[in-house]
């Protein structure tokens, strides 16, 4: 019972994980209709923001060296920035542009982006110590639960509140929903259409940040791939939760952290390295019944 | 020769009778010309034009962009390396084979015909599952696919060496046997496309809602594809392990997915000639951006473009043709029959190219 | 008010709008009639800065609007409320009504609007929490047209308005469109597939076909509608009629 009690919190950690970067890709999803394939080295520039660019394998923190109230907002507006950038040079000429295209172009700029990290910082992986502290345990009960979960758990709360009161409460909010809808239409009522767009893709690298910090902070290490498995896994979770919802990304990120970690915890010793094709084969048993996902929404169906 | 019927024929299969006029040219006047770097360079450019067109194979015709066609490469590679390479090593080294395949040592094309079918048995079992998706949807799959057959095949060590190598497979292939499968699968593609399969496709592609109305079974058109696809792709692989010698498998992942990619968005992802030309283009790219690399010497100092030139050059390249030209080079277009003739109407082929 | 001077529009390589030329003047009603394809959504559209004419010129109260994006030329104060209603179903009926508001620096104002529309579409004002595609078609119909009011344009451009709804819903929509037209001191510019209605609503009337406006009068002369019909369906001068039916092979067959 408590090695389930421990799995299901690991399980809600790293469901918190996929949920973030979900919410990440759902939010430009959503608005765009982009496939946004450059996400999750969005989280690997922010992972390396934190260091000084070198080629050695111990990294030498720059950023990460300052306090917590400091490196969180730096690495947020870097991220934002990288965002902003991406839509500006690339995503903002694309606007009419077919799926497939998007796709391309979004695998394009993370591909860039993978290879200038890679040019920077070399191809070995770094070790790094952010927050380390909060690997200490915290005694719950019979539970022995590191910090680092709970705040990763406490963190993605306090985010998703956030953007549930800022899309339902706030007239940016409002607009960014109808813009999501009908961009068209919001378009002829007097919604800016770059100024949303922006908007999504701020929010969308605030996050991409957020799963950064997090994700370093579990892990310990740099590595200029580091992102493509975080991707795959948040955009597997939007395809489960329901393309076009919020709360179907975040309920997908969820499940795909549930499925890992029991994989993780109770598949035989021998199976346990390919704990990733077990999961992705769940995954697909979903699909087969519910190709929509699990909270189908109107974006996909074509009205004949 | 100046017969109707046999200009008729030829006019009929121009688009992939010229394609492989050019591609063969090109060969022989690479091998006459250069040295074995050249033969080098030329037999991989082959073996990826191979894969290229299969891959266009499936994605030009359905619409559906699909990023796992590397994973299928993998799979035929592996595949046939198994069935070819030496089965004292095997015994010793990859302990999960199954006997017929640790025990002997099969012929090249046995083995290039089985990585095919492998990859082909995994695309039905695999497409089946994920064709009734959504096409983003299924994309997303795909690149997932990727990732898993990525981490399958690194983790499973008694039957691929895990992320050491499988060593040893004969060196078979050279330039004019990927040239010959590289016409092969030119053929193959230009045949489907023309056949009741592709066109059937290429409707639901334009029109999803139209196509079922017309009683076009999408499900079974599309996996129809995709396996046909996946198979010349899994053959690529087998190639591309009897041409390195070598098997790794960080090799068959996003490099690779990416120049493939790119060779296909900057020839035309909709076209046959778009393909072939791609993969020629790209190449030529490749090898510019390469030489960069490596450096001039000027005036006794070396100038060169830092390590990693190439990937973000040829990302670069692939944005702005996807910003410019996203129909790529060849506007998605075959080959145009460059003689006007007296009769007007257009054949088959040419009334099968989009209209824009 | 509105001039549109000779635009073309082209939709890939086909010819929507060849030379469509036509104006309202400040207070009026203009209403475009024509069949199904004749271009009147594209010409709206083209006004309302959704699609872009490759030549002539689109000017409001002599301001040019070639180029604009759609949400500058909602801030010039024209309001378009697209065919098929396009509510955002997903977002209540007060945040619909109210997502043209943002723009607008006089809150108070804009709160009076909400109330005044209200008054007008009592039936929204029951629903206003609940989210908009659960609304009937008529209750949409309502919405959209309010939603495009709470911006306070000077031009509303409401394209095929009785599309899809119960005749007696639209006769309801034109009597709250003509009560508003004077207590909001609105131009209206309206498509309409039917010349009927438009006879009894409209001051002035173009007829449209395949991309040209082939008639413009006043409804007054209008009223027999010989000419609206011959502009509409082409028969003015036999071109355009079409080909007097032979019977069929099989037909003469039986019949001899």
């Amino acid at each position: 019972m408590i090695g389930f009690l421990q799995n299901l919190i690991d399980a809600l950690s790293l469901g918190s994980l996929y949920a973030l970067a979900a919410l990440g890709i759902g939010l430009l999803f959503g608005i765009l209709r982009l496939t946004n394939f450059a996400h999750g080295d969005f989280i690997s520039f922010g992972a390396y923001a934190l260091i000084v660019p070198s080629l050695e394998v111990t990294a030498t923190k720059f950023i990460g060296n300052w306090p917590w109230y400091l490196t969180l907002p730096a690495i947020a507006a870097l991220v934002v920035l990288l965002a902003l950038l991406s839509d500006f040079l690339v995503f903002r000429k694309l606007r009419q542009a077919s799926a497939p295209t998007l796709m391309i172009a979004s695998f394009a700029v993370g591909y860039v982006i993978q290879n200038v990290i890679l040019m920077v910082y070399g191809a070995r992986p770094k070790a790094i110590d952010v927050w380390s502290s909060l690997q200490q345990q915290v005694v719950i009960g019979e539970l022995r639960v590191p910090q680092l979960q709970l705040v990763t758990i406490g963190i993605t709360i306090v985010l998703m509140l956030g953007l549930s009161l800022f899309l339902n409460r706030t007239s940016y909010g409002v607009q960014m929903r109808a813009a999501a809808e009908d961009f068209r239409m919001a378009r002829y009522l007097g919604v800016k259409a770059n100024f949303v767009i922006g908007l999504a893709f701020a929010i969308s690298g605030l996050l991409a940040a957020m799963v950064s910090l997090l994700f370093v902070s579990q892990t310990g290490t740099l590595s200029y791939v580091m992102g493509v498995p975080l991707m795959l896994f948040a955009f597997i979770a939007t395809v489960i939760g329901g393309m076009g919802s919020l709360i179907g990304a975040v309920i997908g990120g969820f499940a795909v952290g549930f499925v890992s970690v029991m994989c993780q915890a109770y598949l035989p010793e021998e199976l346990r390295s390919f704990r990733d094709a077990f999961v992705f084969a769940i995954v697909i048993a979903v699909l087969i019944f519910r190709p929509s996902g699990l909270i189908p929404t109107k974006a996909l169906v074509q009205r004949v | 020769m100046n017969s109707p019927l046999v200009m008729r024929q030829i006019r009929e299969w121009w688009p992939v009778l010229s394609l492989a006029a050019i591609v063969t040219l090109v060969t022989a006047i690479a091998i006459w010309m250069g040295g074995d770097e050249i033969k080098v360079t030329l037999t991989e450019m082959l073996i990826r034009m191979t894969v290229v067109i299969a891959t266009y194979l499936f994605i030009g015709n359905s619409g559906i962009l699909s990023f796992g066609h590397i994973g299928f490469m993998c799979i035929g590679a592996y595949a046939a390396g198994w069935a070819t390479c030496n089965p004292a090593w095997k015994q010793l080294m990859l302990t999960g084979l199954p006997a017929f395949l640790q025990e002997n040592e099969y012929p090249f094309l046995l083995a290039v015909g089985g990585g095919g079918l492998l990859a082909a048995i995994v695309a039905l079992i695999f497409g089946a599952a994920v064709i009734r998706l959504s096409g983003i949807a299924a994309s997303i799959a795909t690149f997932a696919f990727l990732a898993i057959v990525n981490s399958v095949y690194s983790n499973w060590d008694s039957v691929t060496a895990g992320t050491s190598s499988i060593i040893g497979i004969p060196q078979v292939v050279g330039p004019w046997e990927a040239l010959a499968f590289a016409l092969v699968s030119m053929v193959v593609a230009y045949v489907f496309q023309q056949s009741r399969y592709g066109l059937m496709l290429k409707a639901s592609r334009d029109d999803e809602v139209a196509a079922k109305a017309s009683a076009i079974d999408i499900v079974k058109v599309r996996l129809i594809a995709f396996v046909a696809s996946a198979f010349l792709v899994g053959v690529g692989g087998a190639l591309y392990g009897h041409f390195l010698g070598v098997l790794t498998v960080d090799i068959f992942y996003m490099g690779l997915t990416f120049v493939t990619l790119s060779m296909l968005v900057v020839g035309g992802i909709g076209s046959l000639f778009g393909a072939v030309s791609g993969v020629l283009i790209v190449t030529l790219i490749v090898q510019v951006l390469r030489a960069f690399e490596a450096g001039f010497k000027i005036g006794g100092a070396t100038v060169a473009l830092p390590q990693g030139s190439q990937e973000i050059g040829l990302g670069v390249i692939m944005a702005l043709i996807l910003l410019f030209r996203p129909s790529g080079l060849t506007k998605s277009r075959e080959v145009p029959w460059p003689f006007t003739t007296r009769d007007a109407r257009p054949t088959a082929a040419e009334q099968a190219q989009p209209a824009e | 008010m509105l001039e549109v001077d000779n635009i073309h529009v082209n939709y890939g390589r086909l010819q929507a709008l060849r030379g469509v030329s036509l104006s309202v003047r400040e207070g009026e009603i203009v209403c475009v009639v024509g069949p199904n394809g004749a271009g009147k959504s594209t010409t709206l559209g083209a006004i309302a800065g959704g699609v872009t004419p490759h030549a002539g010129r689109i000017t409001l109260r002599g301001q040019s609007l070639g180029g604009l994006p759609p949400e500058a030329v909602a801030r010039l104060g024209v309001s378009l409320v697209p065919e098929g209603r396009h509510v955002f179903g997903s977002l209540t009926v007060a945040e619909n009504l109210r997502i043209g508001t943002f723009q607008r620096r006089d809150r108070a104002a804009v709160a009076a609007d909400f109330e005044r529309i209200l008054e007008h579409f009592p039936r929204l004002r029951e629903r206003l929490q609940q989210p908009a595609g659960r609304l009937s078609g008529g209750e949409q119909q309502m919405l959209v047209i309010g939603r495009a009011l709470m911006t306070r344009p000077r031009l509303v451009m409401v394209d095929e308005p009785s599309l899809g709804l119960a005749p007696k819903i639209v006769d309801q929509v034109y009597d709250i469109l003509i009560k508003l037209r004077h207590a909001a001191n609105l131009t209206l510019l309206i498509n309409e597939q039917s010349s009927e209605r438009v006879l009894k609503f409209a001051d002035r009337i173009y007829v449209m076909r395949g991309g040209r406006i082939h008639l413009e009068d006043r409804a007054a002369n209008l009223q027999d509608g010989k000419a609206i019909m011959q502009a509409y369906f082409g028969f003015a001068d036999g071109t355009g009629a079409p080909p007097p039916l032979s019977p069929a092979p099989t037909m003469k067959r039986a019949a001899e």
